[in-house]
């Protein structure tokens, strides 16, 4: 299971190990939302669905980490900031999976990294679209 | 009613700078508090209001009070938060006793965020933040990370060089090599800054704060009792506290403007004043790229043009060495050195905490001279 998992995410991270990317969508004003979150921010609503994201976005920001902050987890790594294709103002970390270095403005496409398959050994990645 | 000049600090207290102090957060706490209390020529006992933020890593204000043995506190807040909240303990501080709720409030805060602590610890936990969840499987959980992100969005979008965050580096250092509590002394160069190991790209060692162990406290009373004490009072004219990006921006999806372009706008009215009347700037520098976003967010300069207007030196910024330099206490010690600039006879000063990432909330406060 992913530390710090609740409530409110264990759907998600549910679909994510199943290989779907989920994201939440407000039934009433039509406004997706992350992380998942119990009301729209935009207009109030408590009604939502979960609904399969297109997996497409645009790199806003990435960074190389060189220096080994976490055990088990061996620098050089790249990891990157990806904008929703859904909507501009909802973001994404997530590893990058693809050789070449990403570029800010760059398209992208997620793809799903399992270590084993169960719930929070899956998680999202971004790699040129 | 305005907040505008009706409290102002005091005292300032400091326990030493070190990477492992040997004593516990409530050791330096109740040091700096102690040291605070006498440098305002005011008594412990005279002590009626608490504050401090923590994210899990120090100790609790109600412990503080008991240790201190004050027993009618009329101000107790505990807040949860690190780098944001340190104007935010002090700007509520300055509206508890301006609404009458206390007549001496103490804020402080007490860390040994290098010898037990570690931000974004890679020995302990990550803190009690909901949204952890969706990067720490990634790798990405220190604040290193955090802001290199941040900044590689607003390198890219200002086509800023190395050399104009090394500059700051630069710079912040030379001024902590003139002091006696900053934990950096040895100059530097912009070579030294070009060839410094990467930890996080696009940001390099001396892009990155230092990890301190320290507490920093500051006294505020109101306008009228800070006449009678020693010192001349560093009036709070202004005091923001709100909200910012959060790692997930807030629905703000442009990563290379903070919160402070709209809190900066309330707070330059609160105070009267505005960026042309600063002579000092102590600026929220847990990282190089901090400095420049906020002196463009703070409307000290045109969004873009930082790099440029840093170079000229016009503006006193971080006399003290600031994070980078003098020591890493979360926003305190900035606010600590902006009250000895005014008690050095400068006239306003900006002093900020985190301007609002992150954490998603942001703090600020300016100070003036009296009269």
């Amino acid at each position: 299971m992913i530390p710090g998992a609740d409530r409110d995410s264990t759907p998600w991270w549910e679909a994510v190990a199943r290989h779907e990317l989920l994201q939440q969508r407000c039934h009433d004003c039509g406004r997706w939302r992350w992380p998942p979150r119990a009301i729209c921010g935009e207009c109030g609503s408590f009604a939502w669905s979960w609904l399969p994201a297109s997996g497409e976005g645009t790199v806003l920001a990435w960074i190389r980490t060189r220096h080994g902050f976490l055990p088990g987890l061996e620098a050089p790594y790249v990891t990157v900031q990806v904008a929703l294709a859904e909507q501009d103002d909802i973001t994404m970390i997530g590893s990058w999976e693809s050789a070449a270095e990403p570029t800010i403005g760059q398209r992208v496409r997620a793809v799903f990294v399992s270590r084993s398959g169960g719930v929070g050994e899956t998680t999202v990645g971004w790699s040129s679209a | 009613m305005s907040l505008r000049d009706r409290a102002a600090i005091v005292g300032v207290g400091y326990t030493e700078f070190s990477k492992n102090s040997g004593v516990s957060t409530l050791a330096l706490a109740l040091r700096a508090i102690s040291n605070a209390c006498a440098d305002a020529g005011l008594s412990i006992h005279d002590v009626d209001g608490l504050s401090t933020h923590r994210v899990g890593d120090s100790v609790q204000a109600a412990v503080v009070a008991h240790a201190l043995g004050l027993r009618d506190v009329t101000y107790l807040s505990d807040q949860f938060g690190g780098g944001s909240m340190s104007h935010t303990t002090v700007g509520q501080a300055a509206l508890a006793v301006s609404a009458g709720i206390a007549d001496v409030v103490v804020c402080w805060r007490a860390i040994n965020a290098r010898s037990e602590f570690r931000m974004g610890g890679t020995d302990r936990p990550p803190p009690d933040v909901v949204e952890f969840q969706y990067q720490v499987p990634y790798g990405y959980a220190t604040p290193p990370q955090q802001f290199a992100m941040w900044a590689s969005a607003y390198i890219d979008r200002f086509g800023l060089r190395r050399e104009d965050l090394g500059q700051v580096a630069v710079r912040q250092r030379g001024y902590a090599s003139h002091s006696d509590r900053a934990m950096m002394r040895t100059p530097i160069t912009m070579d030294d800054y070009l060839s410094a190991r990467w930890i996080v790209e696009p940001l390099c060692l001396l892009d990155c704060c230092l990890e301190t162990d320290a507490a920093v406290a500051v006294v505020v009373t109101s306008a009228e009792r800070a006449r009678d004490l020693p010192h001349p009072p560093a009036l709070v004219s202004g005091a923001v506290w709100g909200s910012g990006h959060t790692l997930y921006s807030n629905h703000r999806g442009d990563l290379t403007t903070s919160a402070a372009v709209d809190a900066g706008a309330r707070l330059w009215a609160m105070a009267g004043v505005g960026p042309g009347d600063v002579d000092v700037a102590c600026l929220y520098d847990a990282f190089t790229p901090l400095v420049l976003m906020q002196l463009e967010d703070y409307g000290f300069c045109a969004k873009g043009d930082a790099a440029g207007f840093y170079a000229e030196d016009r503006l006193l910024v971080n006399p003290h060495g600031g994070h980078l330099s003098e020591g890493y206490v979360h926003g305190l010690n900035h606010l600590a050195a902006a009250v000895e600039q005014i008690r050095g006879g400068k006239h306003a000063a900006l002093s900020t905490g985190q301007c609002g990432y992150v954490a998603g909330s942001m703090s600020a406060i300016v100070l003036r001279s009296d009269g």
